[in-house]
């Protein structure tokens, strides 16, 4: 009987999540324009993706993204929550700047940036270039747009996981860091000892999602520089939307999303694989 | 008791907005429009100039538009998809309509062309574009074309003459730039497809609009070297910095409002930025200029391009009422109206505009421009915009390929060549839009 209590929530999985995965799969097989009927193509979408090079040089966008957000959102939040830790004062002030841009919408974030920080016309950079200091526009530079957008996304994301890691490092016992002070440990071989091995799960945890997270990355791409310049700052997702609602391409579209799927689904099998291990300890 | 009142009061509250249903089932048939994003003046404009008046006119239906913003393609497609989506159909030009009409969305027109005349009032060439296999499913919304803004201020101070040839052009272009001037007031910051506006010119510019024709119409390819050379030549004019350091920077609007402050000297693009005119130009004491752009032999190009179009819906519950919301667009006096509050984006393609009257407000400028475009029209002297006659991944593939060959990541040819192949593609499945025969 008690089982009965699973239905909701199992009609909603079924219809939002099961239904919508189980279609993409097939379209990845189909030819379709999103308009009319669609043809089986066996495996033509994924040929005619290892066939482009704009899907390898996205593909290559998303590692160096994951890269970027494994190492420096995480070692700035790591580094500002040991030390709203340390320092109490004022730490709930921090915390809540800290969090302030997570909290706004992603498309405002994008304009601020793009209308006032890097527009050479409106934007600080612009003042900068007035004063003698000329600062290209990063999101103009196909070398460099890449990590241009992902500064803003940054600077969005970061204090969602100083956040994080404070309330993880305040349950790290108090008598450990006690201990440490009176046994006279700089900081670093307190976080070293001590408060890393105390979050290690929580770093875990969150390392996992920003993997799955940083293959899902969309909309600060789109928003600021829509892949370009010359497909510079392409990523899977903006290549998948391009293909689908712009060449009218669904079937390469949802072969696309596999792909990112693919890299989703190994970040949840660690992700459950600790979990479990976490349950059975 | 109080509860109770409070409750009823609620239920009161939020049944209100079915009333207005209940109203009209009875004895009006509602029409449904879906219109992209448009300002709150011409969303005043569009309920007193269209939704109002055709309301009063025809009191069996009740015409009603909903604004879907920059998004309504996506939605619109869900929604045929699905069966259902508005009566009146808007879409963002025929590379769109040939893939509804394929899927069987939308309505053949070719009755109701008879019925209302739409043969005799508008231009045979836009009745040919919005043609899928022999069946009328299109009517043009507006129709735009290429050329090039100048400020006319600053070239007669500079006694500078309005170029008619490439080479006078490019001749321009170095001095502007030697007089410290961004030759071109150009960006893509906020409209990445801005870039096909200049590869649309230098394809009709140098190539010339009967090769554009011919690679249209598969009889020569994409990589004919007529091509290379236009691309060639457009890369040579970025490498030459006309373009300026801020291409990727600035919004369209941005560059545009540099030629009227005098940081650039001219501005190759469409007519759609005499919205703008009136916003830069008095601020800055300046005078617009607009010509037809430069060609190779020196006669001025239009190339020609489509917005937007108007469909009706093959699922559609009143298609009547939304053919009459049509034939009520395709008047003089609706095309008088309207473009009197809003230039560029109502220039619906009727055939004859001498009973045409504007406001004193619009500028002359804008109405010669109109009425020499309607003119090459009329006389098949026309190029081709690649966002009207492209199919949608060549379309796609165009605006970040040219990207590549100005950043030096590929070649002409090679850009030329993978354009070729997704033509030829999208060719083969029936996607590339109809192209009326050159006369």
């Amino acid at each position: 009987m008690h089982r009965l209590y699973l239905v909701p929530t199992m009609i909603i999985n079924i219809i939002i999540v099961l239904i919508p995965a189980l279609l993409t799969v097939a379209l990845a097989f189909c030819n379709w324009d999103g308009i009319s009927p669609p043809t089986f193509a066996g495996l033509d979408n994924f040929r005619a993706l290892a066939g482009d090079r704009v899907f390898w040089l996205a593909l290559g966008n998303n590692i160096i993204w994951t890269i970027v957000f494994l190492t420096v959102p995480i070692l700035m939040g790591l580094l500002a929550a040991s030390m709203l830790l340390i320092v109490r004062r004022g730490s709930n002030f921090f915390q809540v700047v800290y969090f302030l841009p997570v909290v706004i919408a992603t498309a405002i974030t994008s304009r601020i940036w793009q209308g006032m920080i890097y527009s050479p016309v409106t934007g600080v950079f612009g003042l900068l270039k007035k004063y003698g200091l000329p600062i290209p526009n990063p999101l103009t530079q196909p070398s460099i747009a890449l990590f241009g957008v992902a500064t803003v996304d940054l600077w969005h994301w970061w204090g969602f996981l100083c956040v994080i890691f404070f309330a993880a490092l305040r349950q790290v016992p108090q008598e450990q860091i006690e201990a440490a002070r009176i046994e006279g440990a700089t900081y670093f071989q307190m976080m070293r000892y001590v408060l890393l091995p105390g979050i290690r799960p929580t770093i875990t945890l969150m390392m996992i999602m920003t993997v799955i997270w940083s293959f899902l990355a969309f909309d600060f791409v789109y928003i600021l520089t829509q892949g370009g310049p010359a497909f510079s700052s392409e990523l899977l997702s903006t290549l998948a939307y391009r293909k689908a609602f712009y060449d009218l391409n669904v079937g390469q579209a949802a072969a696309a999303a596999l792909v990112i799927s693919l890299f989703g689904l190994v970040g949840t099998f660690f992700y459950v694989r600790i979990q479990t291990r976490e349950g059975e300890q | 008791m109080h509860r109770r009142t409070v409750l009823k009061a609620g239920f009161g509250l939020a049944a209100l907005p079915l009333m207005s249903r209940f109203a009209f089932a009875a004895d009006q048939k509602p029409i449904s429009f879906w219109y992209e994003s448009a300002s709150p003046e011409n969303q005043d404009n569009l309920k007193n100039i269209l939704i109002d008046p055709f309301n009063a006119a025809h009191p069996e239906d009740l015409l009603s538009i909903d604004f879907r913003g920059s998004d309504l393609d996506k939605q619109l497609r869900v929604a045929m998809l699905a069966g259902t989506g508005p009566d009146v159909v808007f879409t963002a030009g025929p590379s769109y309509v040939a893939a509804m009409a394929q899927a069987g969305q939308l309505m053949p027109l070719d009755d109701y062309a008879k019925k209302y005349g739409w043969d005799e009032r508008l231009l045979p060439l836009f009745l040919d574009l919005g043609r899928y296999n022999g069946k009328l499913y299109a009517l043009a919304k507006t129709y735009e074309t290429l050329g090039l803004f100048y400020n006319k201020t600053l070239f007669e101070q500079n006694k500078w003459k309005v170029p008619t040839t490439i080479s006078d052009f490019e001749a321009l272009a170095d001095e502007m730039k030697a007089k410290g001037l961004t030759p071109f007031g150009a960006g893509n910051a906020d409209w990445r497809p801005a870039n096909e506006h200049y590869v649309s010119i230098a394809i009709n510019s140098v190539a010339g609009p009967e090769n554009v024709y011919k690679a249209l119409t598969g009889a020569i390819p994409w990589t004919d070297p007529a091509f290379v050379h236009s691309i060639d030549k457009l890369a040579e004019w970025w490498d030459k910095g006309y373009f300026g350091d801020n291409y990727f920077s600035l919004t369209l609007e941005q560059a545009f409002a540099q030629i009227a402050s005098g940081q650039a000297g001219m501005a190759p693009t469409g007519t759609w930025n005499f919205t703008n005119v009136q916003t830069y130009f008095p601020q800055n004491n300046a005078e617009p200029g607009f010509v037809g752009f430069p060609s190779e032999k020196g006669d001025p190009i239009f190339a020609l391009g489509i917005g937007s179009t108007l469909s009706i819906n093959a699922k559609s519950g009143n298609a009547d009422g939304a053919a009459a919301v049509l034939d009520y667009m395709f008047t003089d006096d609706y095309y008088s109206k309207m473009n009197s509050v809003w230039q560029g984006e109502w220039n619906l393609p009727l055939a004859d505009l001498s009973k045409v009257k504007l406001s004193d407000k619009v500028l002359p400028l804008y109405e010669d421009a109109m009425k020499e475009l309607a003119g090459a029209v009329a006389a098949g002297k026309y190029g081709y915009t690649t966002w009207t006659f492209l199919p949608p991944a060549t379309d796609t593939y165009l605006v970040s390929g040219m990207e590549e060959v100005w950043l030096k990541k590929t070649k002409s040819a090679d850009f030329l060549k993978k354009l070729d192949e997704t033509f030829k593609q999208e060719r083969d499945a029936g996607k590339a839009p109809a192209v009326p025969p050159r006369t």
